[in-house]
């Protein structure tokens, strides 16, 4: 088959633009990628017609192929947002931290890590991370440390914090996928629907499936039955809501479609 | 499960190795076949990446609907024969050195973002290893990749120490910051805050921070009614904004913190702006602060500089490329 992986599209200063600006911001949801294309062009090109998002990145990805890089796009765990990140697929590991963190920064990392995929929830507690602090390599740390380190995580978009309790940030997700399913092949729970990496989600109570909330929200969509699509059995959870851009921009119009899941943690 | 990426690969270098009957690179290849599956617990930066070599063109995929990427046609190649596989690796194998520079790549994307000069003893011993030798050919492979998708150049300023350092072919202005969030009423806060700052020097300790919003009312762990949270909004919010740097006071037991003014709050405001916000506060003018003001004056100095200058390299590129070659936008795809 002669194939179109040969394909290459034309990389201009548009897309140079967006890719440098993309990995500046480490993670951006749709609506700020829009925004972004569209500024790349209004410097560069003004006359040229905005490109469709989904070509534009293709174009990208085509040439960033042989790289082994790629302009991923995602969906936000908690409320399914769409998000994009650039992420490497030549190394997996958490190698994309290792210019920004210490040796015993990135150890801690690993044990939230490692505690975030091993709960339920998805969630792990600040005091089950914090009490690991012993047994990480490197320099020793403190628990106070310990906490800071968590805060510059989080305030680089790897983590999320709610109320005491640390979950992946979507970029982590995005960028780590790979290594998380490599690293822990027994812990890591899948989605039943989109067959991609799940942390937090709603599980079925009888066969123990599980599904990630904005895929719930898809195929369960006004359907007021909803069964577990591999038992059959009573789906027992509240169906959220399928994130609506439209509905967003008129927000604090109504606040009846919000839902407590929703936290602009991204 | 869809046949993973490693194994793929693995079996496309096997077969590449089987080629060109490089020994030493097979011996390489297989300890790190065999060491591949146990977490790695080495740094992350080296340990990981002699285990991990990028994968073959037809890369398997899980089919979720997130993965608006499209690559190509990778995924209707996903049954494909291995027919299709040996035709690419043939051209994969006349350049081994593919893998050096893919690699080394990533880590010059990692350095430039990190904001770290770069040199050639580093590379060598993080990236290019056994392929000493063949350095200036992967260097200057890296740099085309470099500079032809991200518009990165790379630059020896020390040829004697092998320094290099990357030039942004494109300028990037306040205009290319403001992209991702709306609009924060914060911005009150966060010009005293960096006032505070340039005042104390342009980094200011935690607690010197606070002493100046407690004064206005604004307390730590005390909501407030514009502001929110301020601790959370200084620490958190304004820092992943890119507005302010927070970091543990160097050698400081117990730790302590201090701000610093981040890159964005440099590229969208300057020492002069922040000063006369400043000034209006204290119903004065600015030079009413002569050491700030003459401070604040050499940065606009500064700036108007770098303005010019670039200015006169971006329409010299322009006209450069004009003249290069025919208009892109008509090039098929």
């Amino acid at each position: 088959m002669q194939c179109s992986t040969r394909r290459m599209g034309i990389m201009t200063d548009v897309h140079r633009r967006f890719l440098q600006l993309l990995m500046t911001h480490g993670v951006l949801e749709e609506q700020a990628v829009k925004r972004l294309q569209k500024h790349c062009y209004k410097v560069h090109d003004r006359n040229a017609a905005v490109e469709k998002l989904e070509d534009f990145i293709n174009n990208i990805n085509s040439v960033l192929e042989s790289l082994y890089i790629e302009v991923k796009k995602g969906v936000t765990e908690d409320d399914g947002r769409p998000v994009y990140a650039l992420v490497n697929l030549a190394t997996t590991s958490i190698s994309k931290m290792a210019s920004d963190f210490a040796e015993n920064e990135l150890d801690l990392f690993r044990k939230a890590l490692e505690l975030i995929i091993d709960s339920e929830s998805g969630f792990a507690s600040s005091t089950n991370i914090l009490n690991l602090v012993d047994q990480l390599k490197g320099k020793k740390m403190r628990k106070k440390e310990a906490e800071q380190v968590l805060q510059k995580f989080v305030q680089n978009k790897w983590l999320i914090e709610k109320e005491g309790e640390f979950t992946l940030h979507s970029r982590a997700i995005l960028e780590m996928e790979q290594y998380i399913r490599e690293t822990y092949p027994d812990s890591v729970k899948m989605c039943n629907i989109c067959h991609s990496l799940l942390i937090q989600g709603q599980s079925c109570e009888t066969c123990g499936i599980r599904m990630h909330l904005p895929c719930v929200a898809k195929y369960f969509q006004s359907n007021s039955e909803p069964r577990c699509p591999h038992c059959n059995d009573y789906w027992p959870h509240e169906i959220p809501e399928i994130f609506n851009p439209e509905k967003e921009r008129e927000a604090g119009i109504s606040t009846s479609n919000k839902k407590s899941l929703r936290s602009r943690q991204h | 499960m869809p046949r993973g990426q490693k194994s793929k690969l693995r079996a496309r270098a096997k077969r590449c190795q089987g080629r060109s009957e490089t020994k030493g690179l097979g011996g390489a290849q297989a300890t790190a076949a065999e060491e591949e599956n146990s977490p790695s617990s080495a740094s992350p930066l080296l340990g990981d990446r002699s285990q991990n070599l990028p994968t073959a063109g037809t890369r398997s995929t899980p089919k979720s609907p997130q993965r608006a990427a499209g690559v190509s046609c990778a995924d209707s190649n996903e049954g494909a024969n291995s027919q299709n596989e040996e035709s690419s690796d043939e051209s994969y194998c006349e350049d081994p050195l593919n893998e050096k520079v893919v690699l080394l790549v990533e880590f010059l994307l990692r350095k430039y973002q990190a904001k770290e000069p770069i040199t050639k003893a580093d590379m060598l011993k993080s990236v290019i290893k056994n392929k000493k030798y063949q350095f200036p050919e992967i260097l200057k492979r890296a740099s085309e990749h470099m500079e032809l998708a991200f518009g990165i150049d790379l630059k020896e300023v020390d040829p004697i120490r092998h320094c290099y350092t990357f030039v942004n072919k494109l300028d990037l202005t306040a205009d290319d910051m403001v992209i991702d969030e709306e609009n924060t009423p914060k911005t009150g806060l966060l010009m005293i805050v960096l006032a505070v700052i340039f005042k104390k020097g342009n980094c200011a300790t935690e607690e010197e921070v606070w002493k100046v919003l407690n004064l206005m009312g604004v307390y730590a762990g005390k909501k407030h009614s514009i502001y929110g949270e301020p601790k959370k909004v200084l620490t958190q919010e304004l820092v992943q904004m890119k507005y302010l740097e927070y970091r543990q006071v160097p050698n400081s037991d117990p730790p302590r913190y201090e701000f610093l003014w981040g890159p964005r709050a440099r590229v969208e405001t300057s020492k002069m702006k922040v000063l006369e916000f400043l000034a209006k506060v204290h119903d004065t003018t600015p030079s009413a602060f002569p050491s700030c003001y003459e401070e604040a004056m050499k940065d606009e100095e500064e700036r108007a500089r770098a303005r010019i200058e670039a200015r006169a390299r971006s329409s010299a590129m322009a006209t450069a490329r004009a003249k290069a070659k025919p208009s892109s936008s008509s090039c098929p795809k």
